[in-house]
């Protein structure tokens, strides 16, 4: 649906040189990166772009293929994707700017730049297993019950120890890499 | 009859547990039975997600893995948790290593992901399970004279490719519902752009220009309602319009699909929990029962 079925160069490929474009590029996900053109219809349907002049996301993709590296993955700017993907249905190259900013913001992750209010809520979630143990009080145990829900949610918190045990607090050698 | 494991996510049982009883009833009602998972976790969307590939394979992964011990295909109500569910299957029946990967971890605790089940959305549900035809049949106290607007949501439709639910550009099924139910579906600017509940985190001014910028649009078309079908995106567009300078008279009731389908189909408003919504539905409903 994202691809054009016309034209000859559907499978154009290009090859930004920059160390950090093919850094990117290497991850499922980040090959997108070989395929902007950089015509700007991403910033142009982004709804995140229509309200603040901070983001636009031609312009972070524009960073990535002239390698500024330190300067991508210091910013806020790739964690303020939406991944609504209304871009991307629109991209007329078949990026994918979501995935190509979740390959960014998992790197940034690797070097510890995580924006805190990310961090926070995977920590809360990495210790309770969900997302809303806190909120989750006698008051909403008693509306439950009067819309004929089991007053109890059920979640599991053993797992996520497992999760973050495995995947936050052993460092990378832990991590399986797709090589 | 077709049965479902209900994996709700983490938001609807605490912030919107009317979607979730509205769901239940709804879909009884229309002869499918929905069991509840049991001993989940979130499915690691947006926060997770962003940091670690791996770790939100292994959250995800998990919750299809526990669907796989009901036997049952999974139905999601959020469209975070749908789209999040749906990606990682994907990802798990086409990339064996990360599939090995998320069986280790699930292991120790008896389970194992094969990829034998579906992962579908509410609006599959409702379109390919029991189709316009059944809903038309079961339609009682058809709705007259009530305009509305459809907002299906991002991750509900995105990406197609992986997600296969409607029209990404065009989507339909909602609108077919309202019109099944004997509402107007009114069509209007900017049907498929974002609600701008996933930037809250980052930054809540945005994300209120985001959400005001369709409740705008919508008034334009001067509806009695907005239906949808995401449990973030309902409560981002009920609260966008409790805003500095937002005027009560003219706030648009936001109600969710089988909310929505229930009185048409003879269900007691209380049972849908129509008096848990922040903006009084009341004047969708007068053609159909007293609230």
């Amino acid at each position: 649906m994202s691809e054009p079925e016309h034209g000859p160069e559907k499978d154009v490929e290009y090859h930004p040189n920059s160390r950090f474009s093919q850094e990117i590029a290497a991850e499922p996900g980040g090959e997108y990166i070989r395929k902007c053109i950089q015509c700007g219809l991403c910033t142009a349907s982004c709804m995140v772009a229509n309200y603040t002049d901070k983001y636009r996301p031609r312009r972070i993709i524009q960073k990535i293929l002239l390698g500024e590296r330190e300067q991508v993955l210091a910013s806020e700017l790739p964690w303020l994707c939406m991944t609504c993907r209304l871009c991307e249905e629109r991209c007329q190259e078949g990026v994918s700017l979501a995935e190509i900013f979740h390959v960014v913001r998992d790197i940034a992750a690797r070097e510890g730049r995580v924006p805190k209010v990310f961090k926070d809520t995977v920590n809360q979630v990495l210790k309770d297993g969900w997302l809303l143990k806190d909120a989750f009080s006698d008051f909403i145990q008693d509306d439950r019950t009067d819309l004929g829900l089991n007053p109890e949610v059920n979640f599991d918190g053993e797992f996520v120890k497992k999760v973050k045990k495995r995947y936050f607090e052993q460092g990378d050698k832990e991590e399986v890499k797709d090589e | 009859m077709k049965e479902f494991v209900l994996y709700t996510g983490c938001t609807a049982p605490v912030r919107l547990p009317q979607y979730e009883a509205s769901v239940k009833v709804v879909l009884d009602k229309l002869g499918v039975k929905i069991v509840d998972m049991k001993g989940a976790n979130c499915c690691g969307a947006q926060y997770v997600e962003s940091v670690n590939r791996h770790a939100f394979a292994a959250m995800s992964g998990r919750i299809l893995a526990l669907a796989e011990t009901y036997d049952r295909d999974i139905l999601a109500i959020c469209g975070a948790c749908s789209g999040s569910l749906k990606w990682i299957k994907h990802s798990l029946d086409n990339d064996w290593k990360l599939k090995d990967e998320v069986n280790r971890i699930l292991a120790d605790e008896g389970l194992e992901y094969t990829g034998k089940i579906q992962v579908k959305h509410l609006l599959q549900v409702f379109h390919e399970d029991i189709g316009y035809d059944a809903i038309k049949e079961a339609i009682v106290k058809p709705y007259s004279a009530v305009r509305l607007a459809a907002h299906y949501g991002c991750h509900v439709t995105r990406p197609y490719d992986i997600v296969r639910v409607d029209d990404p550009e065009n989507p339909t099924i909602i609108d077919h519902l309202i019109e099944i139910a004997g509402a107007t579906a009114v069509d209007y600017t900017g049907k498929t752009r974002c609600c701008g509940g996933p930037m809250l985190a980052m930054d809540q001014e945005v994300a209120t220009k985001i959400g005001m910028d369709k409740i705008r649009n919508i008034r334009a078309e001067n509806v009695d309602g907005i239906v949808t079908a995401c449990v973030f995106c309902d409560i981002q567009l009920t609260q966008v319009q409790f805003g500095e300078g937002a005027q009560d008279e003219s706030r648009i009731p936001v109600l969710t699909l089988p909310q929505f389908l229930g009185p048409a189909l003879g269900i007691e408003p209380s049972r849908l929990g129509i008096g848990y919504n922040k903006i009084s539905p009341s004047r969708v409903f007068a053609s159909v029962v007293e609230v």
